[in-house]
């Protein structure tokens, strides 16, 4: 087949007119916008899910030590990614947010038709972790520093710091204690306990213990600061990822 | 008199059709085909899920179940190939002569394609594995081809990469810039995913060792997230495409600018 035909515009133009290629190219943006968003919705949501879904899923996982160390930390990968090419591409601080609110679109569609809907979970067991102010957090740095090294050390620090926070007015309420025939646990675990899964055993389930429960009350700032130093490293690695992804480069067919 | 106008009208709407710079009704219709196709692969989900779904020994599980799988692997396959096969018959042999115009469009064509494999990739990577995580933390599996594992691995992937093939060999076939040289983003963007079918077997393999289904997170399951990221080779492919789309369109850079 030989296509490389023209016809209507100019000879050589690519055009027929300013209105033409205005109308096109808004349009087509705005279709490559949401071509970004799908497939960073489905890459991070895959990615998110199998490194720190335990944490994510279920209301008793979400404790004070393991879930606000791992979900910071994995979820810092496309945060990081996505500023690196939107900002260094495009001037847009908009990365973060934009995956985190892709992901939790994702998320939300799950708990709400499978999880919920075919599993007959509760939603109050299944809602997904909140990330968003922390996307806002990371954007705002970015966007008034306009530095990535800094947006690694103070919004890196305080992505990991402010995620228990933003999700206390949620959880507090399942972190409640009660007591069922003389065993001391939290309104968590006791709905928990009521919807057996594989993850239910205590022995399977990866939450607080060991002698960091010894420090009490504390357990938690040292997990989020923890999380905010390991989330400055992810950061670092994962911008130049989204560097790295961001190739123009091709490859000669006699080298495939 | 009557049928010169009927021809002019014929002649009229055809240069019309072929000098439409951006038609983007294809990827519409064929997003809302999938969209249509899933919803209808969820509710026969949510019926036989339980219904026939809970035991692989059972009569009605290989009515159901196995006959499903035994049905849409072929059939992906031989879209696969016919994909493949027609976009590479009809590739244009003569790429070197495209005009400026007819590469626009095939470019705005191509961004058709792979609004059809973001789609896709949606459903695969997010809707249907997610969906895996609860069914198998529910339901104990007795068996690899499990009711979400032959609506997830065994439909849901290889619909995506039909759809990531069909992107990579349009482009590759009708559009200069990747018709000679291989794209390190593209050839990433579509065999990254792609990769993730394969490493079913890996997956596959290691869970009829060790049973590992109490944790989703458990690193049995990490091949797919490796595989996952190099997804985000979209960037790579948005630039290059952009760069080129700003090549062609030098005469309004300042209108664009404007915007």
């Amino acid at each position: 087949m030989s296509a490389s035909t023209e016809t209507g515009s100019p000879a050589g133009k690519t055009w027929k007119s300013k209105e033409e290629f205005l109308g096109c190219v808004i349009l087509t943006d705005w279709i490559l916008l949401v071509i970004l968003f799908a497939v960073l919705l489905g890459s991070f949501h895959i990615h998110y899910m199998l490194l720190a879904g335990d944490w994510d899923f279920w209301i008793d996982f979400k404790d004070r030590r393991m879930w606000p160390t791992v979900t910071p930390i994995v979820a810092m990968c496309f945060a990081a990614a996505a500023q690196s090419f939107f900002w260094t591409r495009f001037r847009l601080p908009i990365g973060a947010t934009t995956v985190v609110l892709a992901l939790l679109i994702g998320e939300w569609i799950n708990r709400y038709d499978n999880f919920w809907g075919w599993t007959f979970f509760p939603i109050n067991l299944v809602f997904p972790s909140a990330l968003v102010p922390m996307g806002f957090w990371l954007d705002i740095v970015l966007m008034i520093s306009g530095s990535w090294l800094v947006t690694a050390l103070l919004g890196g620090l305080g992505w990991g710091l402010l995620f228990y926070p933003i999700n206390w007015p949620v959880l507090a309420q399942y972190h409640q204690a009660t007591e069922i025939d003389g065993v001391l646990l939290t309104l968590a675990d006791l709905i928990g306990f009521n919807y057996v899964r594989t993850g239910t055993p205590e022995y399977i389930r990866m939450v607080e213990r060991g002698t960091l429960r010894t420090f009490g009350k504390d357990v938690v700032p040292v997990a989020a600061f923890f999380s905010g130093f390991i989330s400055m490293l992810v950061y670092f690695l994962w911008w130049n990822m989204g560097k790295w992804f961001s190739t123009t480069k091709y490859i000669e067919i006699e080298e495939v | 008199m009557m049928n010169q106008t009927t021809q002019k009208a014929v002649s009229a709407a055809q240069a019309g059709e072929t000098d439409t710079i951006v038609n983007y009704k294809p990827a519409y219709i064929t997003m809302g085909v999938m969209l249509v196709f899933y919803v209808g692969i969820r509710i026969y989900e949510q019926y036989f899920g339980w219904k026939a779904g809970l035991d692989s020994f059972a009569p009605e599980f290989q009515t159901y179940w196995m006959n499903l799988m035994w049905t849409e692997l072929p059939l992906e396959f031989i879209a696969f190939c016919a994909i493949g096969g027609y976009l590479w018959k009809t590739r244009d042999r003569n790429i070197d002569a495209v005009a400026p115009r007819e590469e626009m469009r095939r470019i705005l064509t191509l961004i058709g394609w792979l609004a059809v494999y973001a789609f896709s990739v949606y459903w695969g990577a997010s809707y249907f594995t997610e969906q895996d995580g609860t069914w198998h933390q529910t339901v104990i599996r007795d068996t690899d081809f499990t009711p979400s594992h032959i609506l997830e691995f065994y439909l849901s992937y290889p619909i995506y990469i039909i759809c990531g093939w069909g992107a990579f060999m349009y482009a590759h076939t009708r559009i200069p810039q990747f018709a000679k040289r291989i794209s390190l983003a593209f050839l990433m963007f579509f065999a990254g995913p792609f990769m993730i079918f394969p490493n079913i077997g890996l997956n596959e393999w290691g869970h009829t060792f060790w049973f590992m289904e109490e944790l989703f997170t458990a690193p049995l399951h990490w091949g797919f997230v490796f595989f996952g990221w190099f997804a985000l080779a979209v960037f790579g492919v948005a630039r290059q495409v952009l760069d080129r789309v700003i090549e062609l369109s030098k005469e309004y850079e300042k209108d664009a600018l404007a915007l």
